[in-house]
């Protein structure tokens, strides 16, 4: 029974990141329509750029991470001026193409640095002793990995739902013309989404980081799992993508703890995920949360 | 009406055969049956190396694939990010019935035609199984669902013994009327093989285009509702369009098996999906002429990446993988630049270019 709870705690640390990551991938999806097929590498260079500066710089882990979060904003915020602001109006299956080559774009960037070919891991800061409870442990880093993950959900959902800009992001994704003529500057609340998903993307980077180590594979692994998270929890739903987020998490852990080794399988939490996405998107495109649009295709 | 069919000054059509018509000109059959013809005999008259014609051989083959690509992601308008999956479907049927009956098996070595036929309709069938959520789904959707698609195989192949987990399976040499293709004629009889593929694969798509089916794709991309109001079926056509792209991709997998004599996980990667839309973009989406210059251009691209990185490795440090680097970073600057100024791709050159021709000497 504790292996069980322990795999129950395990997952509850992986999903709970994965609604992290889910989460800045919700936000550029409800407020401009555009799946950033990116947004993995920008998880991983967030978890790199908290690398560097802890590392090679020697700042202390906590400035670090905030300077990183920092820095992918404003790539972010960049990457959606220079290359999407530009591309407004036209299709949106281009605009998913570019989004497309940006992830090339990206990967090439980071094969670039040393962090495409070495892997790295973060010197340990906290307490190396996990805490264990009746049989069950959990880590410092990944207790303190969920505290950080749940204090920033926390105050994303804070954020829109109390703050102006916030209100006005969800202005725009429900109306864009509506949201316009009450004098909402549409463009740069799409930049603002950018940046904003940045943030939260260098911040599951840089908890992922110090959870797994850096491995540039692993990372871009994670960050495709973002996709089923989505689909499970419907793309534009902030509580779906954190829900999804858990159970995904969950199925992981559940298949690697019991299905590997058994029948002679191995590996499966990273194909099941995929397999889910393929069913759901059979029998309820739509995910838990997400919006039922009427039109039909 | 008595129109010059050498040479049209402009579109003068009076019947809508004349505006189906595959080509306009006399001039234009004349310039495409040189053009075939100069492919089909300069390796009488140049002598290629062995290493060049696996780049020529390597070429066709994705054009091939790209015809797929852009059936569905051009015409059709549904993004696919598991093309090389596709791809790999093929090459793995031919590869998966090598390893169950052996791979010198009289069906592998003397019934190659069928068995690219039979590795074209698996191709199909899994693309109809991944389109199938555009029943009720719109484009963004199914790009998700390719790009699992693409995780889903490549686990599957990495994890089964079956397919040798990955690792190189091998095929036999294939027997023509005159014998064993040895290893000296190999390149050379393949060169023709996949060049009446893609020539024939070519004009199957040009003709599909003229039919109610290819009419039925173009009008479901450009609005489905109308479509849906017209009659058509959108679901339906945009599954058929999946269904088309998994046949073009599952023949030129199992060309591609063919030719190197095996098939191995690497060559159907995530990456090389990104490399078919690349092709498919930098060519130009939804263009015929495009699926022959997107893969000769991005090819190109490939190789010259390949000598600068090798030229740069004399003086970079070794951690420094240029190699890995350029080849993401190329074409993803190539997709988002094409995209950003130059949607239409290199297709739209190759069509100002002949319009110029066609009013010459006149400026419009």
């Amino acid at each position: 029974m504790s292996y069980f709870f322990q795999l129950v705690v395990s997952g509850m640390v992986v999903g709970s990141i994965y609604a992290l990551s889910a989460l800045g991938f919700v936000l550029i999806y409800k407020s401009s329509r555009v799946l950033n097929i990116a947004h993995g590498q920008i998880i991983a260079a967030g978890a790199f750029i908290v690398y560097a500066l802890t590392v090679w710089a020697g700042v202390h882990i906590i400035p670090s991470f905030l300077a990183s979060m920092v820095i992918t904003f404003f790539l972010s915020m960049s990457v959606e001026r220079v290359f999407l602001r530009r591309l407004i109006g036209e299709p949106i299956i281009s605009v998913i193409m570019v989004t497309i080559g940006l992830m090339s774009i990206l990967d090439g960037l980071i094969y670039l640095t040393p962090f495409g070919s070495v892997n790295y891991s973060f010197p340990e800061f906290l307490p190396t002793t996990p805490i264990s409870l009746g049989g069950v442990s959990i880590s410092w880093t990944q207790l303190v990995g969920v505290i950080i993950t749940a204090i920033l959900i926390g105050a994303f959902s804070w954020f829109f739902k109390r703050s102006t800009i916030g209100v006005s992001m969800r202005a725009v994704s429900d109306d864009q013309l509506a949201s316009m003529s009450v004098g909402i500057s549409v463009p740069k609340v799409f930049g603002l989404a950018w940046a904003m998903a940045g943030l939260s993307a260098a911040a599951a980077g840089g908890i992922i980081g110090n959870i797994t180590g850096l491995n540039f594979e692993t990372l871009r692994a994670f960050g495709i799992t973002v996709f089923p998270v989505v689909i499970l929890g419907g793309l534009d739903s902030i509580i779906g993508a954190v829900v999804a987020g858990i159970i995904m998490g969950l199925i992981q852990q559940f298949a690697a703890g019991y299905l590997d080794g058994n029948w002679g399988l191995n590996g499966t939490a990273d194909v099941l995920p995929y397999i889910i996405l393929l069913v759901i998107l059979l029998f309820k495109p739509h995910g838990l949360f997400g919006t039922h649009e009427i039109e039909r295709v | 009406m008595s129109t010059n069919r050498w040479f049209a000054t402009g579109n003068f059509y009076t019947t809508y055969e004349e505006e189906q018509r595959i080509f306009k000109t006399n001039v234009d059959r004349l310039f495409f049956a040189l053009f075939l013809v100069s492919l089909f005999i300069w390796p009488f008259f140049i002598e290629a190396s062995n290493r060049n014609m696996l780049v020529i051989n390597n070429i066709l083959i994705a054009v091939v694939a790209v015809y797929g690509l852009n059936l569905v992601t051009g015409f059709a308008g549904l993004i696919s990010i598991g093309h090389a999956a596709f791809v790999g479907i093929g090459a793995y049927t031919l590869a998966g019935t090598a390893r169950a009956i052996g791979d010198n098996h009289v069906l592998i070595t003397h019934a190659w035609p069928l068995m690219i036929l039979i590795s074209g309709f698996v191709g199909a069938v899994f693309g109809a199984f991944v389109g199938l959520p555009a029943m009720r789904l719109k484009h963004l959707y199914l790009a998700i669902a390719t790009l699992s698609f693409q995780m889903i195989f490549t686990w599957t192949i990495n994890f089964m013994t079956f397919f040798n987990q990955g690792q190189m399976i091998a095929v036999g040499r294939v027997f023509w009327i005159t014998g064993k293709v040895g290893r000296k004629d190999h390149y050379f009889f393949w060169y023709y093989v996949i060049l009446v593929t893609a020539v024939i694969c070519g004009l199957a798509v040009r003709n599909l285009l003229r039919t109610r089916y290819g009419r039925c794709l173009v009008a479901v991309r450009d609005n489905d509702r109308a479509a849906d109001a017209m009659g058509m079926h959108p679901g339906l056509t945009k599954v058929y369009a999946f269904a088309l792209a998994g046949f073009f991709a599952g023949v030129a997998g199992a060309l591609h098996t063919y030719m190197f004599r095996g098939a191995g996980f690497e060559s159907f990667t995530l990456h090389h999906s990104i490399i078919y839309l690349a092709m498919a973009i930098v060519g130009g989406l939804g263009t015929l002429p495009g699926s022959l210059l997107g893969p000769v251009a991005i090819k190109t691209l490939e190789l010259q990446m390949e000598h600068l990185s090798e030229w740069a490795g004399t003086f970079l440090p070794a951690t420094m993988n240029l190699a890995t680097a350029l080849r993401p970073l190329g074409f993803g600057l190539v997709i988002v630049l094409f995209l950003m100024f130059e949607p239409r791709g290199m297709a739209n050159w190759w069509r100002i270019c002949r319009s110029y021709f066609k009013l010459w000497p006149f400026r419009y």
